[in-house]
């Protein structure tokens, strides 16, 4: 493998956070001797990401996502550790890093309100020094691939949020960036337009293979883009690698779907092979565990003979992964 | 250069979008008429009584007065809308994607928004300064120069201060109170400062220059500024470029956490 | 209603603690303006020889930081607030409620000044000392000054309130709002006293309200009128203050009958 476009080690951010009491006597105390605190956003990292890569960054709120990409991006120095993107230590902000990186956050927008985008994309092309040519090429790509025509030309304050986010995106690529850090890009967005945002993304990564680096609420959006994923929660890696293998390390169960015939579900009481974690008609689900999932469904297979209409034996749904692995709070360390 | 260039360009998309409100441009025109006139209409009523004030006499003073109008008048033009919509950046986090471009972050959030309009005021403070230097000497060559290396500092000497307080949002976020101290002493430059007391005179060419910055333009124009008064103007307004910047900076790495 | 003043009290002044510093900043800040022009007419008498007509330069002092006081304690900015109310549609709540959005303004008003007044008089000392005011108000004239200042802040109030109605029907009440306080500025006694406003522009001052607003109570405050002129002037003021209290009522009527009308 080559030199990774993304190398992060050992990376902490620690804030400091002054505690303020309520009502002016607080306040005036306060002034004089603060009461503070450290918060470990993120508490020492470390990961890899090779050139046209599209990984997922998950983790409940306040895990520490947006820390990492703001450090990333260079608008946030780090505590100690180290990292490097495309060869650049971010938080130095040389030209030529920003040049070729683009940071998009979905609830923030830098476009200019009162001012169709075109003219703020001229703006950017000042500023990134974009020549006029690429320039008119790249806007051509984007307006094609976003379906744009209609919208640069008009206020962004009169979009609708799924349009302004798409203006935003083409804003955020006016340069072309080799690394783009997604930060909840389709957050507040409705499902038909956070399907085209998506598309748009595993799109564009084809094309230019830009590295992408994204955090998502969404897991859908996860599992649409993402082969690889990272997981951090209160600041610790949890697991780092194929979205595939996400349930098999995380979640230690398998569900079981069993369908059963008509009239045997009232007879037949399922919780000796599993947890039974749902009933509907016929069809009841049960948590087994992973390892003995084989062998249960062989049980279930035999013993209920007849009585069993169809049987499936799944990894528990994404979200539900996630899920448990947030509330059980649990902290380890990935390889 | 590619400054230059970025600023004619921010200047154009908001000039695009100011006149799409003719009514607005108009009736904010209207008042920048009243407002100049009507303190026109104050600088006469004193000068009813007198025909000197401090060594200033009409003509002077309505240069003074023009120069005011010029200074404010840049002030609300570029500065006003730029730092308030930094203080805007800071409170939304939108501050971010300044930071994120290749290109000075100072430059991009300092200088990013007009209001075109008050090229208005600046044009018709010009004219008040034109019709009272008719009124005195002729203006050579030299003056000339001299009013606008001094016009120059004026402004370098009101954005260093606006920077310095507006650096002050990177801590505290709210910080309206604090450029409210501009806004009140910014009014003090109608008249020369040489006219108020001590303390006041002070400040006003100290701590807020606001004094300075047009009475000195207002006195290079009818050659009453040396040029050893003008080189502390032109050494003054660097360093004060220079200091503010800094502290800038000191803000911004505060921001982003490096000297957390 | 004396219990629903007494409501709205309590909740304006927990309100305005909130605010305490920055209200004694804007209330420092504002003294700045007359000191400016008291600064102007200081070096002008000191150009003529030490007086300018009647005034001599511990005149003007007092005159100014008379105004000083006029000013805070006759100020009132509803104009821009009822705009905005207005523009953001949160006039119609406050219309629906069985008390006039009046009574709101007046007690934030008379809040707002009784927790500026110390610290403003501390300051306007200090002003008085460094310009060496010299007031010749005899007893009776700080007793025409109460019920003057009270006429000449209702009747900025009452004006302002006028101003504010026309949010009714224009969005541009800022451009209103300007033309109003540069009349203030020219005719209420900021950039002169009004004795000293030359011919025509005094006789127009004597005729329009804004001068029975400021520079009326202030130059009693300061004594610079007798005693007799004073009672004249004060009953100008109260004149003035009725037919404001009649105009708000036309407009305030037919204003919101017309912005019901279009339905906000």
């Amino acid at each position: 493998m080559g030199e990774p476009i993304i190398d992060v080690r050992d990376l902490r951010k620690t804030f400091r956070v002054t505690e303020r009491q309520e009502g002016l006597a607080a306040t005036l105390r306060s002034f004089v001797r603060r009461q503070r605190r450290d918060v470990n956003a993120v508490a020492g990292i470390t990961f890899r990401i090779e050139a046209g890569e599209v990984v997922g960054f998950l983790g409940p709120n306040g895990a520490g996502k947006t820390t990492t990409l703001k450090v990333l991006s260079g608008l946030l120095y780090p505590t100690a550790g180290e990292a490097h993107v495309l060869g650049f230590v971010p938080w130095r902000r040389e030209n030529a890093y920003l040049q070729q990186m683009t940071l998009l956050m979905g609830n923030r927008t830098q476009l200019v309100w009162d001012i169709p985008a075109a003219d703020s994309f001229r703006v950017l092309q000042e500023i990134y020094g974009v020549p006029d040519e690429s320039f008119r090429r790249t806007v051509g790509e984007l307006t094609e691939l976003l379906e744009l025509q209609d919208l640069v030309h008009k206020p962004v304050r009169n979009l609708s949020l799924g349009e302004r986010m798409k203006v935003e995106f083409a804003a955020g690529l006016i340069q072309s960036p080799r690394v783009a850090f997604l930060d909840e890009p389709t957050i507040g967005l409705d499902v038909s337009m956070q399907s085209r945002i998506r598309r748009f993304v595993a799109e564009y990564n084809r094309r230019t293979g830009a590295t992408i680096l994204l955090t998502s609420h969404y897991m859908d959006d996860v599992v649409a883009l993402c082969r690889r994923v990272i997981v951090i929660h209160h600041g610790h890696l949890l697991y780092d690698g194929p979205l595939a293998d996400l349930a098999e390390r995380m979640a230690p169960y398998k569900i079981i779907t069993a369908t059963l015939r008509d009239g045997a579900a009232a007879t037949i009481d399922l919780a000796a092979y599993g947890t039974v974690t749902g009933r509907d008609e016929g069809r009841v689900t049960l948590k087994v565990d992973r390892q003995g999932a084989p062998e249960r469904a062989a049980r279930l297979v035999n013993e209920l003979g007849e009585n069993l209409a169809d049987i499936s034996v799944e990894d528990p749904p994404i979200e539900e992964v996630i899920d448990r692995v947030f509330s059980e709070e649990r902290v380890g360390t990935a390889t | 250069m590619r400054y230059l260039r970025l600023l004619a360009l921010f200047f154009r998309t908001e000039l695009q979008y100011e006149l799409e409100y003719r009514t607005n441009l108009a009736l904010e025109i209207v008042q920048i008429v009243v407002i100049i006139t009507t303190s026109v209409g104050a600088v006469l009523i004193l000068f009813n009584y007198t025909t000197v004030l401090n060594g200033w006499d009409l003509g002077a003073m309505l240069v003074l007065l023009g120069c005011f109008y010029l200074v404010q008048g840049f002030g609300e033009l570029v500065l006003q809308p730029s730092f308030e919509k930094f203080m805007e950046h800071v409170r939304l986090g939108t501050l971010d994607f300044a930071l994120l471009k290749p290109a000075s972050a100072q430059f991009l959030v300092t200088l990013r928004n007009f209001q075109v309009v008050q090229l208005g005021q600046m044009g018709l403070g010009a004219v008040v300064a034109i019709v009272g230097l008719g009124r005195i000497s002729t203006l050579g060559p030299g003056e000339a120069v001299a009013f606008a290396v001094a016009l120059v500092c004026g402004f370098v000497l009101i954005y260093a201060l606006l920077l310095a307080l507006s650096t002050f949002a990177f801590w505290f976020v709210r910080i309206d109170n604090l450029m409210a101290i501009y806004w009140s002493f910014l009014d003090a430059g109608r008249f020369p400062v040489d006219i108020y007391p001590g303390w006041l005179r002070v400040t006003l060419s100290t701590a807020v220059p606001v004094g300075v910055a047009v009475t000195l333009p207002a006195q290079a124009i009818s050659g009453r500024l040396d040029l050893f008064g003008l080189a502390v103007l032109v050494v003054g307004s660097i360093a004060a470029f220079i200091l503010s910047s800094l502290f800038w900076r000191v803000g911004l790495r505060s921001y982003t956490g490096a000297s957390a | 209603m004396i219990d629903v003043y007494r409501a709205l009290f309590v909740g304006q002044i927990q309100a305005a603690s909130q605010y305490r510093v920055q209200s004694v900043l804007w209330m420092l800040f504002s003294v700045i303006r007359p000191v400016i022009f008291l600064a102007a007419w200081v070096a002008v008498a000191n150009a003529q020889g030490g007086r300018v007509a009647s005034y001599d330069v511990r005149d003007f002092a007092a005159y100014y930081v008379a105004l000083s006081l006029v000013s805070n304690l006759a100020t009132s900015w509803n104009a821009y607030d009822f705009e905005f109310e207005v523009r953001m549609g949160r006039l119609s709540p406050k219309l629906l409620r069985p008390l006039h959005p009046i009574h709101y303004a007046v007690v934030e008003n008379i809040v707002w000044k009784m927790t500026t007044i110390i610290p403003l008089l501390i300051v306007l000392g200090f002003v008085a000392v460094t310009f060496d005011a010299r007031f010749r108000a005899t007893p009776v004239h700080l007793v025409l000054f109460v019920p003057s200042v009270i006429l000449g802040g209702s009747l900025a109030f009452l004006g302002g309130w006028v101003i504010a109605t026309s949010a009714f029907w224009t969005t541009r009440v800022h451009a209103v709002s300007t033309l109003w306080d540069r009349a203030v500025f020219i005719f209420a006694g900021q950039i002169a006293p009004l004795a000293l406003l030359p011919g025509a522009l005094q006789t127009i001052a004597l005729v329009l309200p804004f001068g029975y607003m400021r520079g009326v109570p202030a130059e009693i405050l300061q004594g610079a009128v007798d005693v007799p002129t004073a009672m004249l002037l004060i009953a100008v003021q109260a004149i003035w203050v009725a037919i404001f209290y009649a105009l708000l009522q036309v407009v305030w009527r037919v204003g919101v009958r017309q912005y019901t009308g279009v339905g906000a």
